[in-house]
């Protein structure tokens, strides 16, 4: 028997995603069902079987389930994790409080920060003290321990947090706190800095570690859960779980580290963008997902994405940076900006036309959907400019209303600024492509990329039907539309290698380096990784990089190290100045150092087709009056994206429809349908 | 006038500005090399006009500098006029009547040049990681506190003009990382340079005039929106700090509203002192305008426009304006005073939203120099923050800056950097000024030589004996102190030596109450007692 079947199932917010693929069959099939908040994997459950039956696959044929969950944000913007103690080294008990100490809005004097995961009297320090380079200055006081640890579990304390400081160069006083404890009380779930976070900063490692307490004893047993529904099923294949950087990993990791899923979502629309860069063997491509909420914008290879290894979670204000909790947690590179399909546009104070940040999510939503809505938004604006069919939006199950959004963007937007309601919406959507555009371009600059070059994926429900105009505003002149605009995410779980990515700090002068010790650390990553992935050496692919600064500096820059050997320190700072001129325009004369090693670990990602066969029939729907950014309403072609055949070519102005998004391309554009169905789209001058 | 731009063509050019300001600062910060610039924020960065009127400024970073680009362009521009500026050429200063106060901080402007025409200018202003001159406090007039910049030409058409930069690194102990943070202001201003660029392309535009016009007018009507809504009068607070030994500082600040337009005038302040306490009338200003600003309208984004309808004004001679040679090294030890001042001033009439004196107006700063056991020099500077003062529905944030927004660098860090050992930094139980609403607390930060050299201990600070004062019965917030291990009080303007062995504990001071104490809640008493946030 060969069991070839996998199952993507992301978990969002509003809509549990799956999508089934079988390659034995060249079958992909997706599914959607609302996510059940008070038990996520009811709606799992249910939606994995309603896919088995409309497949006709038997339970016993999956061979594998790759699960990535927005539980663990959850939990952290809900205030709803575990009680946390968090041991630390005596006179640092404020490490959390004080946190950076800034002001994370200068023009704000009554802003609050993000409250600390660990209340102040279940901060303990205990004696013992490690110098910077490691070296013990006093001795663990192992009574001073057991004392402060037996108050906090009287205090109700549900799982313990260890950060002392300098731990990320000698762990041994935090292992030997975790050893302690596991014999006086066993069943304490601990988790320690330097296992979460081996990397220079208390405050960070400290917050890192607080937060892989604070969402564990929930994912555990969300997990756990999961697992059982699973067997009961009848699935005994193996349940892997989406990581923030972009990889997948095995449950019991998922389970040790449950603050890696932290950014799954996210990164899994990247993964899928990467997907989509292989099959047409573009180098790189930018990835453009918008959804409800937020606009995500990433620089893609076809070997997955750039990382980044910090992040911060919880924010008090999401589009205010330091106003959350700092995580050391590899996630994927991207810019995110509150421009999606659900922001609200009004005027501000200042009489300008303002788009997002504020959502109108997806209750009550855009004033269209007719659930309540009254402020007008971006997917409202798309609407009257002929960008969505009021009657075969989600496949006309729900019935936009364009009466009621004309009157609310002559209310709300048009009148209070002077202008028409054609006028109003299309400068919704002119300021909201404009912020994309903007983030876009600090972010390539970041990279130190040109937008030009590249080529444009867009999905998520709202990006495709922004692709054009945003493609106009960068001078991109190749847009891509994969199909299933909405289920990217799942299908970016299918497609993700089995990742296990590694930091150590060793910090030492580039000319310096001890690089047997370096070795020894590389090899000790190596090992883990292999064991957690769970394979045979031979197929995994090791990258190895570093993070380079000018001696004096406080930034750091990933620099790729060669795959394997020790490289010449010539060689190495000759790629630091090319990165580092790449990124800043310039380079500088003066010693460079190394601050932390890097060791990512993968397995091969699967590669799978995205599209579905043609449905019999003539694609083409009535036509429309549509707005297009630099041409105004033109009367354009309407096509039904399930009856275009591969090798259809066609000219603008065209509007494609899928259940789930549209996208409209203006009269310069040249449109060709793939193999997979994708759109390619060439934007003429 | 008749706009130039309707609603959304003004937003969709205005939001690329800000961004490309935003992102430039962000270039700088990740290049530069001096922590002061990393973890005190204490940058700039501006795109103004061809007028050397700011059209966007740089979100992060010490507000209240952006406020005096514009001036301090202009002033560039009275010694190079418009005529004389090539592309790529740069201009550097850091006179602290010219640019930001004092002497570290140095001034960058850059043109922008689109099709041959002179459109705008790119600038930048950062704290550098020395000056030259003599260790701190010995100055008793300018000279001595440094190398003194006139406004000159660093970069000539492209080329670095070897001239200036020998003769100014010859002058400084670590020219190194001074030139790496100038090269860093420069990759700010390439950025800043390449957006203004595109901007104009993109758009069809000739240059920035009319946008310039357009939101210059823009926020001077929202400022002048926000002064009408406050009654006409003339509200006056006074407010008393340490000063220099024999020569307290007294800030007298008079606050005249005159429908829209306000004035703030120091007149009755304590004259300049021999001691580099002086705030020249530009770093007054800034220090005026920002704790202003966020009363008034916090939100909208700023420019030269945004300044107008404020006047602040102070008799030369006062120590808000000093003339030279005064010394001005430590000018926030006045300059921070200031918004305590104004917020104390406009209690009567903004209740809500002003905030009672904070512990970190001014800022204690700590920093020590030596050798380690090794022999290798070390200089490192203590980053950590007093408590701020509260206000009519909040509790003040303990150990946060207020006017500034420095930050605190890792212990880790500091004890790689450095052979120093923080033994311990932790909040300051009872330190918050009592009230209603509690002031926040300061910390203590405990610093233990273990080398066999005395170390060079800098400190500077005030509020040893004037605290952060209450408002509308609130309490005053605890003073600070610096202490010896050996029981010995260090003076918070000194510099002396912390022996092998010896430690030092800095209690940096808690913030002013706000409201009556025996209002507060029962609930946030019990909260208090909890976390031991009181004794």
């Amino acid at each position: 028997m060969s069991r070839t079947v996998r199952i993507g199932v992301d978990v969002g917010g509003t809509f549990t995603d799956l999508l089934l693929h079988d390659p034995a069959r060249g079958l992909t099939w997706p599914g959607k069902l609302p996510t059940t908040p008070h038990a996520p994997g009811e709606a799992i459950t249910a939606g994995i079987a309603r896919l088995l039956a409309e497949t006709g696959t038997p339970a016993r044929d999956v061979a594998g389930i790759v699960h990535g969950t927005t539980l663990v944000t959850n939990t952290l913007l809900e205030r709803t994790g575990a009680v946390v103690g968090l041991l630390t080294t005596a006179g640092f008990r404020d490490v959390l409080e004080l946190a950076r100490e800034i002001r994370f809005d200068t023009t704000d004097l009554l802003a609050r920060p993000a409250r600390p995961l660990v209340p102040r009297h279940l901060c303990r320090g205990v004696r013992g003290r490690l110098a910077a380079d490691g070296a013990e200055l006093e001795p663990l006081d192992e009574d001073d321990v057991l004392v402060q640890v037996g108050e906090l579990l009287q205090q109700g304390v549900e799982a313990v947090a260890v950060a002392m400081l300098h731990a990320h160069r000698d762990d041994r006083h935090e292992r030997r706190v975790r050893d302690l404890l596991a014999r006086v009380h066993p069943g304490v779930p601990v988790t320690l800095s330097s296992a979460v976070a081996p990397v220079v900063g208390e405050y960070e490692r400290a917050s890192t570690a607080c937060l892989n307490a604070y969402v564990q004893p929930s994912m555990t047993r969300y997990l756990d859960r999961l697992r059982d529904d699973l067997l009961a099923m009848g699935i005994d294949a193996p349940l892997r779980v989406m990581l923030s950087g972009g990889g997948v990993t095995t449950l019991a990791d998922a389970k040790e580290f449950p603050f890696r899923l932290l950014e799954s979502g996210p990164a899994a629309g990247t993964i899928a963008a990467a997907a989509v860069a292989r099959r047409l063997g573009e180098p790189d491509v930018l990835s453009f997902d918008m959804g409800g909420t937020t606009a995500k914008i990433a620089v893609v290879g076809g070997d997955g994405p750039r990382r980044r290894h910090d992040f911060e979670a919880g924010r008090v204000d999401k589009f205010k940076p330091g106003s959350g909790l700092p995580v050391r947690l590899t996630v994927v590179d991207l810019i995110e900006i509150g421009s999606g399909g659900g922001s609200i546009a009004a005027p501000d104070a200042l009489g300008l036309l303002k788009v997002g940040p504020r959502s109108a999510g997806s209750v009550p939503g855009p004033v269209a959907y007719g659930r309540g809505g009254e402020r007008p938004t971006v997917t409202d604006a798309d609407l009257v400019l002929g960008h969505l069919d009021p009657a075969a939006f989600l496949g006309g199950e729900l019935p936009l209303r364009t009466a009621e959004v004309r009157k609310a963007l002559d209310r709300e937007v048009a009148e209070p600024l002077g202008l028409d309601t054609a006028g109003a919406a299309a400068g919704i959507v002119e300021v909201a492509t404009a912020s994309m555009a903007a983030a876009a371009r600090t972010h390539l600059a970041e990279h130190g990329r040109d937008p030009g070059g590249f080529a444009l994926v867009a999905f998520g429900g709202a990006g495709p039907v922004h692709a054009y105009g945003l493609a106009k505003q960068l001078k991109i002149t190749r847009i891509v539309v994969p199909m299933r605009a909405g289920v990217m995410s799942a299908y970016g779980f299918l497609v993700a290698p089995p990742t296990v990515d590694q930091a150590r700090s060793l910090p030492s002068a580039l000319t310096e380096v001890d690089w047997e010790r370096v070795t020894a650390l590389y090899a000790e990553m190596a090992a883990h990784a292999t064991a957690v992935l769970g394979a045979d050496g031979t197929q995994v692919r090791l990258r190895r990089s570093a993070d380079l600064r000018y001696l004096g500096q406080g930034a750091g820059i990933e620099v790729e190290l060669p795959d394997s050997g020790r490289p010449a320190a010539d060689d190495l700072r000759r790629t630091f100045e090319e990165t580092y001129r790449a990124t800043f325009g310039r380079s500088l004369d003066g010693p460079a150092e190394v601050v932390t090693w890097r060791l990512s670990a993968r397995l091969p990602g699967h590669d799978i087709p995205l599209g579905c066969e043609p449905v019999a029939g003539d694609p083409r729907r009535t036509g429309r009056d549509v707005w297009f950014p630099g041409h105004g309403r033109l009367a354009a072609t309407v096509w039904d994206r399930y009856r275009l055949r591969p090798g259809t070519e066609l000219t603008g102005p065209a509007v494609f429809e899928e259940r789930e998004s549209s996208c409209a391309f203006g009269p310069e554009c040249r449109i060709r349908v793939d193999d997979d169905l994708t759109l390619l789209v060439d934007v003429g001058p | 006038m008749t706009p130039a731009f309707d609603p959304v063509g003004l937003e969709v050019r205005w939001d690329r500005l800000a961004t490309a300001v935003d992102e430039a600062a962000s270039t700088m910060l990740r290049t530069a090399f001096s922590t002061i610039i990393r973890e005190s924020n204490d940058y700039t960065v501006v795109l103004t006009d061809r007028r050397g009127r700011t059209m966007a400024e740089s979100r992060a970073g010490i507000p209240g500098f952006a406020a005096l680009m514009s001036s301090l362009t202009g002033l560039v521009l009275e010694r190079f006029t418009a005529q004389e500026w090539q592309d790529g050429d740069c201009v550097i200063t850091n006179d602290p009547w010219i640019a930001t106060g004092h002497l570290p901080d140095i001034a960058m402007i850059t043109p922008v040049f689109h099709r041959g025409t002179l459109v705008a200018y790119a600038g930048t202003a950062a704290h550098s990681p020395d000056i030259g001159g003599t260790p701190a406090l010995g100055a008793t007039d300018l000279i001595s506190e440094g190398i003194l910049i006139p406004p000159l030409r660093l970069y000539r058409a492209g080329r670095v003009e070897r001239g200036v930069k020998d003769l100014l690194l010859a002058n400084v102990r670590l020219p190194g990382p001074l030139w790496g943070d100038l090269e860093a202001q420069a990759a700010a201003h390439e950025v800043c340079r390449r957006r203004a660029r595109e901007f104009l392309g993109d758009f069809g535009e000739p240059d920035f005039e009319r946008f310039a016009a357009e939101v210059h007018t823009v926020t001077d009507a929202a400022v002048r929106a926000a002064v009408r809504e406050l009654p006409d009068g003339v509200y006056r607070a006074g407010v008393d700090a340490d000063g220099v030994e024999g020569h307290p500082t007294h800030i007298e600040c008079t606050v005249t509203v005159r429908g829209d337009r306000i004035g703030i005038d120091y007149a009755g302040s304590s004259p300049q002192v021999p001691f580099p306490v002086n705030s020249t009338l530009n770093y007054t200003r800034a220090y005026s305008m920002y704790p202003l600003k966020i009363l008034l309208d916090p939100g909208t984004r700023t420019n030269w426009g945004s300044y107008r309808a404020i006047d602040v004004t102070a008799p030369e001679g006062t120590i808000v304006n000093p003339v030279f040679p005064a010394p001005v090294v430590a000018r926030h030890l006045t300059g921070h005073l200031l918004s305590c001042a104004i917020h104390r001033a406009l209690a009567p009439v903004l209740p809500g939203r002003i905030i009672a004196d904070s512990g970190g107006a001014p800022a204690l700063r700590v920093r020590f120099a030596g050798v380690d056991d090794a022999g290798r020099p070390f200089a490192q500077m203590l980053f950590a923050n007093a408590g701020m003062g509260a206000s009519r529905e909040q509790d003040g944030l303990s150990a946060t800056a207020f006017p500034t927004n420095s930050g605190s660098g890792s212990i880790e860090a500091f004890e790689v950097a450095s052979p120093l050992r923080i033994v311990r930094k932790q909040l300051r139980p009872g330190s918050g000024g009592r009230g209603r609403r509690r002031g926040g607390l300061g910390q203590d930060v405990e610093v233990h030589n273990p080398t066999r050299h005395p170390v060079q201990l800098v400190v500077l600070g005030d509020r040893e004996r004037h605290p952060a004062l209450g408002l509308a019965g609130g309490e005053p917030g605890a003073t600070a102190q610096a202490v010896l291990d050996s029981g010995e009080r260090v003076p918070l303007k000194s510099v002396s030596q912390l022996a092998p062995g010896a430690s030092v504990v800095i209690s940096f001071p808690g913030g002013g109450g706000f409201g009556a104490p025996e209002e507060r809640e029962a609930e946030l008493v019990r909260a208090d007692e909890l976390g031991g946030y009181v004794r």
